[in-house]
């Protein structure tokens, strides 16, 4: 017998001593989640309810975003949020309950020493929520004024975003923003929120996530608790299904801006629990890898041109990327889109950008990677992974989207193993079955939109002016891109303006 | 911002302090070359990862001369654009190959480069960013070409409300010393940077030097290995520190006022300000506005209570000590519900400070404050990437890590009667400066 072999017998041997572990704590592997980690003097917990913005009631948008904030900034029957936040001071620790589209994950980390305070103040959270009106009331001000201010005047590149999601899901429960919209919110109740509790925080709908250096009465304490939440079910809701793009469709709000911010993408019909998602994953790494300098992306419209600040390319949901530097977890979704975030370049290189950005997108669809890009990219990713969950509470959170996804064993590990086998004709495969460039939805949140709109359709000229000199490579390959043909029809761009966005 | 002094106290004994057990778990040594450089050396478990921080004690503080506001941020762009053995697309490929997580930050007193990689990779990282503080070689094409990436690093800063208050507010409080700009610089300074090649070089020669920079690693590494290529690679680095030549600023006799427009919509903010002194380990009055800040405007707070969750009037609330290396001001920063209600959040903060005039903070409420940065260091200890990330502004500060012994035992001694004294010799109109941003109608 080889060792290989030996391994996988004693593999074997072992697999179901953990299940029986399991089961010795009477708990649904499904529902249950465990990272012991002996040495850390932390634990962190998560609890995954299957409840997301794609649950908020039609007309009742922001539901989900409401309960949740009601949840972890509201009392309790037993503290005022007041109390709570007293006693959770001197402990340093907090919880929160984190939203995204398909999930809500109620979540907080602590030290040892004060796991029994801080269990207690967690659980009373959940179980005994008062939804009393006065932080209702704070809590629906405080996402109304998100919608009406932050996010339409604050932040043009989260604003661009939003819009392109709000296009590509038009229709679709995955369309609007998290945080809802302005008449969903403004036609909540209070008793909207109760029954959404009621409805979606049940016993038979969530998972548990335990790590670090817990002991396992612990993990017993928890699932027996949360026992006492309201009889439900789980709750399945259809996967969206996007509506066909055809050609290239454009939408510009128009605004006072100083600076351009462009996305663009599409839906692709792949999660990473799919067999070509290594892959492509490769293909987006060198493409547009977030926030890292090897993004070709970045090479050719920052380092080389210095028009923006970066630019960079998704193959998986990452909201709120200006503010990290590494994937988020438990934003899970089962629909995904391809998307391009180019951040925001002077007003008169918008048109000229979003050539050079499609231009690079058409060129690796059409040639691939190269086999040094490719050698390169493979060996980056292998290491770079390791940053992508570095603390027990980030890699609880990647082992929870495990399930979500239903992986076989931990993405991350796989990630890494599939860098040393992946091959570039997988990769090139990968690129050619799931990314395209000629059917995409496009925003730009800019000012002078009328204009923008005339250049587009007529697929005029976009000559670049530099500020500073640039070599004559860089000068040849521009001349391509000024007349750069993106097939735009004047039916395809709309114009929107800002104040009447999220309505 | 207490968070995370006690951050770096403890580390050096502050669990000794608090609880008489050593909470820190790791040891820390420090090597000195002739030529000046410092690197300190915290080895800890990490399942393989390592991070390498370099603090350059050059921040937008040190930009002395007119014109030339931003140029310590620019300069950090600049420092990714190679040297004559690994030229920028060199230097990007090896970080690329080891799968490294590198990047880079200005602030008032300092640029920091950092890395996170796997351990076995050291000796590289050693080598390439040893190469780079000592060989920088860029063409001014490419300088002039990071420029343009500079402004649009502006224009986004412009786009959110906080940055145009803080730019405001930075403007109106200081007259003659650097502090009056911030980290990204004026916009004609930025505009003008292309121009400015040659100020680049001799700005590179003058901070860029051993006596003005500290390498630090935390993480999995073999501590004698790491001695030994910090000498091997860092020797040779020629010495030549010359200091900026900063006007320091006047006494300020009358409290300022500036109300400004944002050119977008949002919801009001404001920001008011008092003058105070720069970092000092030993000065008593200075290290007591750090506990008063969370005291008397953070989430436990009366003030914090009547004003966000019960009339809920503010979204937003929160104090700032300031800590730096020239005098400085103590902020307390406000987002305002309605526009109506401006003059009267001003007017409750201004009564909250005068009732701490008059009125000691609660002794129980600042010993669960004490507490509460116990655990909050404890639990920021993650990773080696936590550790370090929370020493550069100290180094900033001393030149090295050392001083948070001192700076720990003193704040434990800080009393109610302490704070009361500083509330009133710091928090006096004179010494104050207010900005209230509205957004444009």
């Amino acid at each position: 017998m080889n060792s290989t072999k030996l391994l996988i017998i004693l593999f074997l041997l072992i697999q179901p001593l953990s299940v029986a572990m399991t089961n010795n704590l009477n708990i649904d592997n499904n529902r249950l989640v465990l990272l012991p980690v002996k040495s850390d003097p932390s634990i962190s917990l998560k609890i995954w309810f299957k409840v997301g913005s794609q649950n908020d009631p039609v007309g009742k948008e922001g539901l989900a975003a409401l309960t949740a904030q009601m949840l972890t900034e509201g009392g309790t029957t037993n503290n005022s949020y007041d109390q709570i936040l007293d006693k959770l001071f001197p402990l340093a620790a907090s919880y929160q309950a984190d939203l995204s589209t398909e999930m809500t994950v109620f979540e907080g980390r602590t030290h040892k020493d004060n796991l029994d305070v801080y269990y207690s103040l967690f659980v009373d959270q959940l179980l005994n929520p008062n939804f009393k009106e006065e932080d209702f009331n704070r809590l629906k001000n405080n996402l109304l004024n998100y919608l009406n201010t932050t996010l339409k005047y604050s932040s043009d590149e989260e604003l661009g975003k939003a819009i392109l999601y709000n296009e590509i899901f038009d229709g679709t429960r995955y369309a609007h923003v998290l945080q809802g919209t302005i008449s969903g919110l403004n036609n909540l109740t209070i008793d909207d929120v109760k029954n959404f509790y009621k409805k979606y925080f049940n016993r038979n709908n969530f998972v548990i996530g335990v790590g670090g250096g817990y002991d396992e009465k612990l993990v017993k304490k928890l699932w027996t608790d949360l026992q006492k939440l309201p009889e439900g079910e789980e709750r399945k809701v259809e996967v969206p299904s996007p509506k066909k793009i055809e050609g290239l469709n454009v939408t510009i709000v128009d605004k006072n801006t100083n600076a351009t911010a462009i996305s663009f993408g599409f839906p692709i019909n792949i999660l990473r629990n799919h067999s070509d998602w290594y892959a492509l994953a490769l293909a987006n790494s060198w493409f547009g890898e977030h926030r890292n300098s090897s993004s070709h992306l970045y090479q050719v419209i920052r380092e080389q041109r210095g028009l923006n600040y970066g630019d960079y390319s998704y193959i998986e949901n990452f909201p709120l990327a200006g503010r990290r530097t590494k994937p988020p977890t438990n934003v899970s979704r089962r629909q995904q889109i391809f998307e391009v975030w180019i951040r925001p370049v002077p007003n008169d290189a918008k048109h000229f950008t979003l050539r050079a950005a499609v231009r690079e997108l058409e060129k690796i669809v059409e040639n691939g990677l190269s086999q040094d890009a490719f050698d390169q990219t493979r060996k980056f990713l292998q290491k770079y992974v390791l940053h992508y969950a570095s603390t027990t509470s980030e890699k609880l959170g990647y082992a929870i989207d495990d399930k979500f996804y239903g992986m076989n064993g931990s993405h991350l590990k796989s990630f890494r193993d599939a860098m040393s086998k992946v091959t570039l004709e997988e990769v090139n495969n990968a690129i050619k079955k799931h990314l395209q460039y000629e059917n995409m939805e496009i925003v730009f949140v800019t000012n002078n939109g009328q204009k923008l709109k005339d250049d587009l359709a007529a697929n005029a000229p976009s000559p670049i002016q530099y500020s500073s000199p640039k070599a004559q490579s860089i000068l040849d390959e521009d001349k391509f891109i000024v007349n750069y043909k993106l097939p735009i029809k004047m039916e395809k761009i709309e114009i929107l303006t800002v104040e009447d966005l999220f309505k | 911002m207490f968070k995370k002094i006690l951050l770096i106290l403890l580390i050096i004994n502050g669990g000794v302090m608090l609880s008489q057990n050593k909470i820190f778990p790791y040891e820390y040594s420090k090597v000195k070359l002739d030529n000046g450089l410092s690197a300190i050396l915290i080895p800890m478990e990490s399942a393989g990862t390592v991070a390498f921080y370099t603090v350059v004690r050059t921040g937008s503080r040190d930009e002395w001369e007119d014109g030339k506001s931003g140029f310590a941020h620019f300069f950090e762009h600049m420092m990714f654009r190679g040297t004559e053995r690994f030229p920028g697309n060199v230097y990007d490929s090896i970080v690329t190959s080891i799968g490294a997580d590198a990047n880079a930050y200005t602030s008032s007193d300092l640029t920091v480069y950092h890395l996170n990689f796997a351990a076995e990779d050291l000796e590289t990282v050693i080598d390439i960013e040893s190469d780079r503080f000592q060989n920088l070689k860029y063409t001014k094409e490419q300088f002039q070409t990071e420029a343009g990436a500079v402004l649009g690093e502006y224009r986004l800063g412009r786009t959110n409300p906080r940055s145009v208050l803080f730019e405001e507010l930075r403007n109106l409080a200081f007259d003659t010393h650097t502090y009056q700009h911030t980290t990204i610089g004026f916009e004609e300074d930025i505009k003008n940077m292309p121009n400015l090649y040659e100020y680049s070089l001799s700005f590179y020669q003058r901070y860029y030097r051993p006596e003005n920079c500290v390498v630090l690693i935390v993480g999995d590494f073999d501590k004698a290995n790491a001695k030994n290529w910090i000498e091997k690679y860092y020797g040779n680095w020629k010495s030549g520190y010359v200091e900026p030549n900063i006007t320091p600023e006047p006494t300020q006799t009358e409290a300022r006022l500036k109300e400004v427009v944002y050119e977008g919509r949002t919801l009001p903010m404001i920001a008011v300000t008092f003058k105070s002194d720069e970092f000092d380990v030993n000065n008593k009055k200075f290290l007591s506005k750090i506990p008063f800040a969370e005291l008397a405007f953070g989430t436990t707070s009366d003030l914090y209570k009547k004003l966000v969750l019960q009339e809920q009037k503010v979204t937003f609330i929160s104090a700032q000590p300031g800590m730096t290396r020239d005098p400085y001001f103590f902020s307390i920063f406000a987002t305002v519900k309605d526009e109506k209600d401006i003059d009267y959040v001003i007017s409750e903060i201004k009564n909250c400070i005068e009732y701490f005039k008059n009125n000691l903070v609660d002794n129980q409420k600042l010993e669960n404050l004490k507490k509460r940065n116990k655990y909050s260091f404890l639990l920021g200890l993650d990773s080696p990437r936590g550790v370090a990330a929370g020493l550069p502004q100290y180094i900033a500060l001393s030149g090295g890590i050392s001083v948070i012994d001192s700076l720990f035992t003193n704040l434990e001694k800080i009393t109610p009667e302490d704070v009361k004294k500083t509330v009133n010799e710091y928090f006096i109109p004179e010494r104050s400066n207010t900005i209230i941003l509205r957004g444009k109608k």
